[in-house]
């Protein structure tokens, strides 16, 4: 199977704003919905819990995934000239900064 | 048995499965063999990793999807007890394989795609990047599932 060319930059940018956009989604808790597990309820957006904790991480999941496709969609779009000077290796060096940053944002688990 | 125990040692054997194919897509990548091997080390070192990257994916998709089935019951049963135990720790561990494993999905359409054949040499290092840290995504969740699974023990 050979996808198109546009298909590079659309999955580069698609793993750079997803990354980005997850963490980002988990500091400000912007869930598309919210999982009651206690009740197995899903409503939208960010609910407070009821009977038991609320889940936001589905939300936070999908959230991300749509910002991401918008994102990597119009990248796909952009002239050719463009696209091939985003460099190919934000796809995991992104990443792996919101990796790092999520080990700073939950250090207090380790330093209790 | 319930049925989320089922699920946790399917997620647990199809985890098992994707720690196989990703290490050896790893070192393949990182040490590659340059001699034909007769060694158990050197016949390992000399898959040829391409071959593995379908499978790495729908490995990684299956065991992401179970975790997340029966992560409410984690959520539910198990957290509440291992924050009672004062295991902060263990949580905070817990909590980096979530978003680790969310970050390895948002990664796999750009993994899916430099690993295709024929694979381009130019981005030889970008998937050499991206295995490795699919690697470390999938070695911790393992460690972590496996230690948090362990602390109530099996079938608790």
């Amino acid at each position: 199977m050979t996808p198109p060319r546009s298909f590079a930059v659309f999955a580069v940018v698609f793993a750079v704003v997803f990354a980005i956009t997850y963490v980002i989604a988990v500091e400000k808790n912007y869930a598309l919905f919210t999982y009651h597990p206690a009740t197995s309820e899903f409503g939208g957006g960010v609910e407070q819990p009821k009977d038991g904790p609320a889940m936001y991480w589905y939300g936070w999941l999908a959230t991300s995934a749509i910002v991401a496709l918008i994102a990597g969609a119009l990248a796909a779009v952009l002239p050719q000239g463009l696209a091939r000077r985003i460099w190919s290796g934000w796809s995991w060096a992104v990443p792996v900064c919101v990796m790092v940053a999520f080990c700073y944002i939950l250090r207090q688990y380790f330093l209790r | 048995m319930n049925t989320t125990t089922v699920l946790l040692i399917v997620h647990g054997l199809l985890a098992v499965a994707l720690l196989g194919a990703i290490t050896h897509q790893t070192v393949s990548v990182w040490a590659p063999a340059r001699k034909p091997a007769g060694s158990f080390v050197g016949r390992f070192r000399s898959v040829a990793g391409a071959s593995y990257a379908n499978a790495i994916i729908v490995l990684y998709v299956l065991t992401f999807t179970l975790g997340s089935i029966i992560y409410p019951e984690y959520r539910l049963e198990a957290r509440v007890v291992v924050e009672q135990m004062g295991l902060w720790p263990q949580t905070g561990a817990f909590e980096l394989k979530e978003h680790f494993a969310a970050v390895g999905l948002g990664a796999l359409p750009v993994y899916w795609y430099f690993w295709r054949q024929p694979l381009a040499a130019e981005h030889a290092r970008t998937r050499a990047m991206l295995t490795a840290m699919l690697a470390f995504i999938v070695w911790w969740n393992f460690l972590v599932g496996h230690i948090l699974n362990n602390i109530r023990g099996f079938g608790s």
